[in-house]
């Protein structure tokens, strides 16, 4: 049961990025951001629901509330203070960039045939998913220009990277997993921050308007 | 007391006068003067001894043991720094004084002390890595001296130019001695002949001692640095730092094997940049740059020495090869004496007039007689002409070439057209030194300024008489030096030691001494002559003009034009002119001036084209996020890409 449940949620975690793509509104945006993080929270559990311990029910609630709660209700209050909704001159529209996600999707299906795996990990959508993540956060961080689409860039790229330490679950250690969590949640405090500073400064979240800053 | 015992006490003293100088001017000089008078004891007692001094310690810097040496070679520098040092502090607390520099004098003095320091740790250090901490230590105090007078923004300029130069000098002698240390395993230096693998080593070694001697094309810092700094600091500059330079070269020459070429190279330098170097100084209009220019000649004719040391290094022969060497060595203490006279010198008429250009100047013997006496001691000197110095440093030289020149073999092809161009550079010296001398101290004054000059004090004047002390001695008694050069022969190269003088220098010697009798004898019987008889002044000719002024007089680029003219082909001066036009001509211009070729026609365009292509790169820093990002992931796939098709195992 482990093994099908599993590749359903990693495939619908590779739909929302294609969501995450092609959505110009924020609320959206974060929406698709947050159902992955939880979707991600739920994984270790399936994966090891034989030999549950403390340690991974742990790593999978703070992974859920984490992504799926607090950073969201932190970006959903940095949009509501800084009162935009909508990306609306992105550097890449969203038909391109949703375009360059689902070849980017099918390019990591191909790769990850051509890389070489652990029997175990053959079957499963892992790999191709992560890199499917980490490919699409890549392209919202260069292809949008409010400074809260490109948070949302950031966290789908960190999801991505969160997959592949899926694969390495039994050797690594609770104090990586949650230093991994607490680097992700200190990162968007941080961005919150600098989103609010920005905003006062330039009176916009364009990150455009950044570039007189260059020296 | 033994070398050791007399370092460490200059070494005390210098320190002392390195923190004294910043509040106490004269203890400052007592220090100061110790330091000189012990270093130059300890460097005398090893170039009179036979033996070498040299020092181990157990003392750890950088995780390489201290070690000190001080042999002929290296000793013969560290005599000429303690002597032009010494002379420079007592010139300097008048010249720089405080009351006319109060923000500067302090620093300047605190400096000075800071690059005896260096320069004397760079002539006792035996240990790369050490030595390049010295090194470093000696260019950041030069720079700090250069600039004392940092308001002006020429100075800064020069400081700049300086500073840039000596760092592209630095990093070839960072390659040389992590090199050398790689190949040999170790930071220690010393005699290593036999291991020929070294030899290539030298052409770096040379690149990076050569820009801080000023040879030809890697002059560039020189003329504005000697010309902009203060007069003692352009003094010790040219007499001494420059210098160091060519320690390096002579150093690492006698140490290590040298390629084949390298004698033919070094000889080829020095040829080239005795001729070049005073072809631009006789060009000049500011009297501190042709002075700086000159050192440029004189460092060439050091190298000629040098190269046909080397010449006859590889060719075996030494008895050329000891003479030229000798001449080499010689002229080192030679042009630091003259040089640095000139350059006081210069300061005085500086001091008394505040301008450098000579075609501001004339007539000054009659308020400055002492200045003008030994400027002109210091021409006759540096002209290579007889009885002083000069001609000593200059005939050893000589002799070496005409010698290899008569053995025969292949160094008579160097040697022969060495000579002519040592020659060459003779006369235009010669010639360089009549027009700066008339053109300052003779003929009438041609601006206020000059009519209104005043004698220097007694505290420029004594160092200049005992520095031109030093060139009448070596001039007339060349014979009492040559031990003290054959030391430093022998120490470059053990098998050559000679202690015997040779012949023609023995004659040269007391040819000098008959000249000087005679000169002095009819300078008496004409002084006589004037006190018995009264002088008689009247007009000279003036070309049938009404009211001659002194602005008809010749000036620095008249006197020079048809030198400047066959020289056209490197100096490339630049020219305005209108000629006088009609029967009641109007108005007529003529403009000359000379640029620094290498600096303005070739480094600068270099230097254009390289800023060009980086800023074009620069058009990637643009302060877009967004396009930072884009790098990196073009950077990771193109990394992934290089794993997949290339670089699988």
């Amino acid at each position: 049961m482990s093994g099908g449940t599993l590749n359903l949620l990693i495939g619908l975690a590779m739909g929302l990025n294609l969501l995450a793509l092609g959505s110009s509104r924020l609320p959206s945006l974060i929406r698709a951001m947050s159902l992955q993080g939880v979707f991600l929270g739920v994984m270790p559990l399936l994966m090891e629901y034989e030999t549950l311990n403390w340690r991974v029910v742990a790593v999978a609630l703070a992974t859920m509330v984490g992504k799926g709660v607090l950073i969201p209700g932190l970006l959903r209050r940095a949009m509501r203070a800084a009162n935009i909704e909508r990306e609306i001159e992105p550097f890449i529209s969203f038909v391109p960039s949703l375009l360059l996600g689902a070849g980017g999707t099918i390019a990591a299906v191909a790769l990850a045939r051509a890389l070489p795996l652990l029997p175990e990990h053959a079957g499963t959508l892992l790999v191709p998913g992560a890199i499917a993540s980490i490919l699409t956060g890549f392209i919202l961080l260069i292809g949008r220009a409010k400074a809260i689409s490109q948070v949302c860039g950031y966290l789908i790229l960190e999801n991505g990277i969160y997959l592949f330490g899926l694969l390495l679950i039994h050797s690594t250690p609770l104090l990586v997993e949650s230093g991994i969590l607490l680097d992700v949640t200190v990162g968007v405090f941080v961005i919150g921050i600098i989103v609010d500073r920005i905003q006062r400064a330039f009176d916009s979240l364009d990150t455009r308007k950044l570039t007189t800053l260059r020296e | 007391m033994t070398p050791g015992a007399l370092l460490s006490l200059a070494a005390i003293s210098l320190v002392a006068g390195l923190v004294s100088g910043l509040w106490f001017s004269r203890t400052w000089l007592a220090f100061t003067l110790a330091g000189a008078a012990t270093g130059l004891g300890a460097a005398l007692s090893v170039l009179l001894g036979a033996t070498d001094w040299e020092w181990r310690s157990a003392f750890s810097l950088g995780g390489e043991f201290v070690h000190l040496r001080l042999d002929g070679v290296s000793a013969m520098f560290l005599a000429l720094l303690c002597v032009v040092g010494g002379a420079g502090a007592v010139y300097a607390r008048e010249y720089w004084s405080e009351e006319h520099y109060p923000a500067s004098a302090p620093r300047g003095r605190c400096w000075w002390s800071a690059l005896m320091l260096s320069m004397g740790l760079v002539l006792t250090i035996s240990n790369g890595l050490h030595f390049l901490i010295a090194w470093e230590l000696f260019a950041v105090s030069a720079f700090f001296l250069i600039r004392l007078d940092r308001q002006r923004p020429e100075v800064r300029a020069a400081g700049w130019l300086y500073l840039a130069a000596s760092h592209a000098g630095t990093v070839c002698l960072f390659a040389f001695f992590s090199l050398l240390a790689a190949r040999t395993g170790s930071w220690e230096l010393g005699p290593m002949r036999e291991q020929t693998a070294l030899a290539p080593l030298f052409w770096i070694a040379l690149a990076g001692f050569g820009v801080k001697a000023g040879v030809f094309p890697l002059h560039v810092w020189l003329p504005s640095a000697h010309a902009n700094a203060p007069s003692h600091v352009s003094a010790i500059m040219s007499g001494v730092a420059i210098k160091m330079g060519v320690y390096g070269i002579v150093r690492f020459s006698g140490w290590l094997p040298v390629p084949h070429a390298a004698g033919w190279v070094v000889t080829g330098l020095g040829a080239t940049s005795a001729l070049l170097g005073i072809a631009f100084a006789f060009a000049q209009n500011d009297f501190k740059r042709l002075l700086a220019y000159c050192s440029v000649e004189n460092v060439g004719i050091i190298l000629i020495g040098v190269g046909a040391a080397l010449l006859a290094v590889t060719h075996g022969d030494a008895t050329w090869g000891r003479l030229a060497l000798a001449g080499a060595l010689l002229h080192v203490w030679n042009h630091g004496a003259f040089k640095a006279l000139l350059f006081f010198g210069a300061g005085s008429v500086l001091h008394a007039t505040g301008t450098r250009e000579m075609s501001k100047l004339g007539g000054l013997w009659r308020t400055m007689p002492w200045t003008t006496g030994l400027f002109a001691l210091g021409s006759i000197a540096v002209s290579g002409l007889p009885p002083l110095n000069g001609l000593v440093s200059e005939w050893l030289v000589y002799l070496g070439l005409f010698d290899a020149a008569v053995s025969g073999g292949p160094a008579a092809w160097a040697a022969m057209p060495a000579a002519i161009m040592l020659a060459m550079a003779g006369a235009l010296a010669m010639a360089s030194f009549a027009k700066a001398g008339a053109m300052i101290f003779l003929g009438a004054p041609r601006t206020q300024v000059a009519a209104h000059a005043h004698e220097c004090g007694m505290g420029m004047r004594a160092p200049m008489l005992t520095l031109a002390g030093l060139c009448v001695v070596i001039g007339l008694a060349p014979i009492l030096f040559w031990p003290v050069v054959a030391r430093a022969v022998g120490s470059w190269r053990p098998a050559w030691v000679t202690m015997e003088a040779p012949v023609p220098l023995v004659t040269l010697g007391s040819v000098h001494a008959g000249l000087a009798v005679l000169v002095s004898a009819a300078a008496a019987w004409l002084w006589r002559m004037a006190h018995v008889n009264g002088l008689r002044r009247g007009l000279t000719w003036d070309c049938g003009y009404a009211t001659p002024s002194a602005r008809m007089q010749y000036t620095s680029a008249s006197f020079g034009g048809i030198v400047s003219g066959w020289f056209r082909w490197v100096l490339q001066p630049e020219r305005k002119m209108r000629r006088p036009r009609g029967h009641f001509p109007a108005e007529a211009i003529r403009l000359e001036r000379v640029p620094e070729t290498v600096l303005e026609r070739i480094l600068g365009p270099v230097s254009a084209v390289v800023i060009q292509a980086s800023s074009s790169v620069r058009r990637l820093q643009h302060g877009r996020l967004q396009f930072y990002i884009l790098y990196v992931v073009a950077g990771l796939i193109a990394l992934g890409l290089l794993v997949l098709l290339g670089g699988a195992p």
